[in-house]
C-alpha cells in the first residue's frame, strides 16, 4: 500500500465526504429545511414579542443544536447504509477518518449556524451588538458540536435503532455546551455588553480542543471493529 | 445472615438513630428538616467515585479490547453512579420543596446533577442498542470516557463560576461550616455506604459473571455439541417444500 502522509488522507476523507454530499444533496436540503423551519417555528411562537438576549440566546442555541444532531449522525449511519464502512476502513487511517468527517461536520454546522443566525435576526427583529463574540462564540459551539456529534455518530453506527439513538446519546453531552454558548451569546446580544462573554467564548472553544483531542482515538478504538 | 451483614444492619440503624439526636440544624427554614443532609450529601459523593470508577473501568475497556470481564466492572460502575445520583435527586428535590418551596429550582448543583443523569441514561441506552458483546464494551466504554470531560465540567465548574448563583451552602461545607454532630454522623454515613455501595458493586460483578456463563453454556447446549465441528449437512429438497 502506498504510505500517504496525514493531511493528505484527512483530505481525501474530506473531498469524499463534500462529493457524496453534493452528488445526493438530501442530507444537505434535509439540514438546512429543518434548521430554517426551527427558526421560522421559534419566531412564529414569539408572536413579534421582544425577545430579551437570554431568552433569545437560548433560542437560537437549541435550534443549532437540534439541526447538529438530526444533521451530523449521518455521515457515519449513510457508511453502514450503502455499506461503504469496510471500504473506508482499508482505505484510511481512523483518526484520518475522525479528522475528515469531522471538519465536513464543522462547515456543515457552520453553514447552518450562519443561515439560522440571520433568519432569525430578521424575523425577530433582535439587535447584536458584540459581533465578535457572537461569531467567535457560535464558531467554538460549531467546532465542539461537530467533534461530539462525530463521535456519537460513530458510536451508534452499528446498532439498533441508530438514527434515534445517534441523537439521544449526543444530547446530554453537548448540555453543558449550550449553558457556555447562552451565557456567551447572552453578552452579544445586550447593549452595555455583560460580563462573562469572553470566558464563555474561551470556555466553548476549550471545550472544542478536549473534544477534537480525545475524539480520534476514542474513534480508533471503536473504528476499526 | 452472616455476621458482617448485622453488623452493618447495626450500623446503619445506629447512624440513623445518631442523625435523628443531632440538634436542629440552624438557618434553614425547617430545622428538623435538614437532616436530609445526612443521606444527600454522602450520596452525592459516593455518585461521583462511581462515575470516576466507571471512567476508570471505561480506558481499561478499551486497553483489554472489549474483555467482558472488564465490561461487567465499568457497567456496574455506572449501574451504581446511576442508582446513587438518582437517590441524591430525590432527597435533593424533597429537601428543595422544604426549603426553597419548589420542587425544582434550576438551582446549579440541582441542574448539574440531572444532565450527569441524563448523560447515564444515554451510556444505558447505547448499550442497550448494540447487540454484540464486544462492540457493545468498546463504544460504551469509549462513550463513558467522552462523558467524563462534560461531567468534570458540570460537577465541579459550572456550580462554581463566579457568574452563577447557587441555593446549595457549598461555602459552608467547602468552610468547615459542618461541625459537631453534623460533620461525624456525615462522614459515619459516607464511610458506611461506601462500604455497602461497593459489596453492592463486586455483588453485581458477580451476577453479570453468573449470566455470561450461564448465556456460554446455553449457546454449547442449544448447539447440542454437534455444530459445525461435525461437518454433516443434511440434504434438503425444496421440490418437497410445494
Amino acid at each position: 500500500m502506498e504510505s500517504s502522509s496525514w493531511s493528505s488522507e484527512i483530505l481525501s476523507v474530506l473531498r469524499k465526504e463534500f462529493v457524496s454530499e453534493m452528488r445526493q444533496k438530501s442530507g444537505l436540503l434535509t439540514a438546512g429545511l429543518f434548521a430554517v423551519v426551527s427558526v421560522v417555528a421559534v419566531a412564529f411562537a414569539s408572536f413579534g414579542n421582544k425577545l430579551t438576549a437570554g431568552f433569545a440566546s437560548g433560542l437560537i442555541w437549541v435550534t443549532v443544536l437540534f439541526t447538529a444532531v438530526v444533521a451530523i449522525p449521518r455521515v457515519f449511519l449513510l457508511e453502514e447504509e450503502q455499506g461503504t464502512g469496510d471500504m473506508l476502513r482499508l482505505s484510511a487511517r481512523p483518526h484520518a477518518v475522525f479528522w475528515g468527517k469531522g471538519l465536513f461536520a464543522f462547515a456543515q454546522l457552520l453553514a447552518g449556524a450562519a443561515v439560522t443566525s440571520l433568519l432569525f435576526f430578521i424575523l425577530t427583529s433582535v439587535a447584536l451588538y458584540g459581533v465578535g463574540i457572537y461569531v467567535l462564540g457560535l464558531a467554538g459551539g460549531c467546532a465542539a458540536l461537530a467533534g461530539a456529534v462525530t463521535l456519537c455518530g460513530a458510536l451508534v453506527a452499528q446498532a439498533a435503532n441508530r438514527a434515534v439513538l445517534a441523537g439521544a446519546i449526543a444530547l446530554p453531552l453537548l448540555l453543558p455546551l449550550i449553558a457556555l454558548g447562552v451565557a456567551g451569546m447572552r453578552t452579544a446580544l445586550e447593549p452595555d455588553g455583560a460580563q462573562g462573554g469572553v470566558e464563555a467564548v474561551l470556555g466553548l472553544w476549550s471545550y472544542a480542543a478536549a473534544v477534537w483531542a480525545i475524539g480520534p482515538h476514542l474513534f480508533a478504538a471503536v473504528w476499526k471493529r | 445472615m452472616n455476621i458482617g451483614k448485622i453488623v452493618v444492619g447495626l450500623a446503619v440503624v445506629g447512624t440513623t438513630i445518631w442523625g435523628f439526636l443531632a440538634p436542629p440544624a440552624q438557618g434553614f427554614m425547617h430545622e428538623d428538616l435538614a437532616r436530609i443532609l445526612f443521606w444527600h450529601l454522602p450520596y452525592a459523593f459516593i455518585t461521583v467515585i462511581f462515575l470516576f470508577a466507571g471512567a476508570w473501568q471505561s480506558i481499561k475497556v478499551l486497553r483489554s479490547a472489549g474483555q467482558p470481564t472488564v465490561d461487567f466492572r465499568a457497567e456496574a460502575a455506572n449501574e451504581l453512579a446511576m442508582l446513587f445520583a438518582l437517590i441524591t435527586m430525590v432527597t435533593g428535590i424533597l429537601f428543595s420543596k422544604a426549603q426553597w418551596n419548589a420542587w425544582w429550582s434550576w438551582d446549579p448543583r440541582q441542574t448539574s446533577f440531572l444532565f450527569v443523569l441524563l448523560i447515564l441514561f444515554a451510556y444505558f441506552a447505547l448499550r442497550a442498542g448494540i447487540s454484540d458483546r464486544v462492540k457493545r464494551a468498546v463504544n460504551s466504554a469509549a462513550y463513558c470516557i467522552a462523558a467524563l470531560l462534560p461531567i468534570l465540567f458540570l460537577i465541579f465548574v459550572l456550580p462554581r463560576l463566579p457568574q452563577v448563583q447557587s441555593l446549595h451552602p457549598s461555602n459552608t461545607i467547602a468552610g468547615g461550616g459542618l461541625k459537631g454532630d453534623y460533620w461525624y454522623v456525615v462522614l459515619a454515613n459516607f464511610v458506611l455506604f461506601t462500604f455497602i455501595a461497593h459489596w453492592l458493586y463486586t455483588m453485581r460483578v458477580k451476577v453479570s459473571h453468573l449470566e455470561w456463563d450461564r448465556e456460554n453454556r446455553d449457546a454449547r447446549m442449544d448447539d447440542g455439541g454437534h455444530g459445525a465441528a461435525t461437518g454433516v449437512v443434511r440434504p434438503l429438497s425444496l421440490s418437497d417444500e410445494n
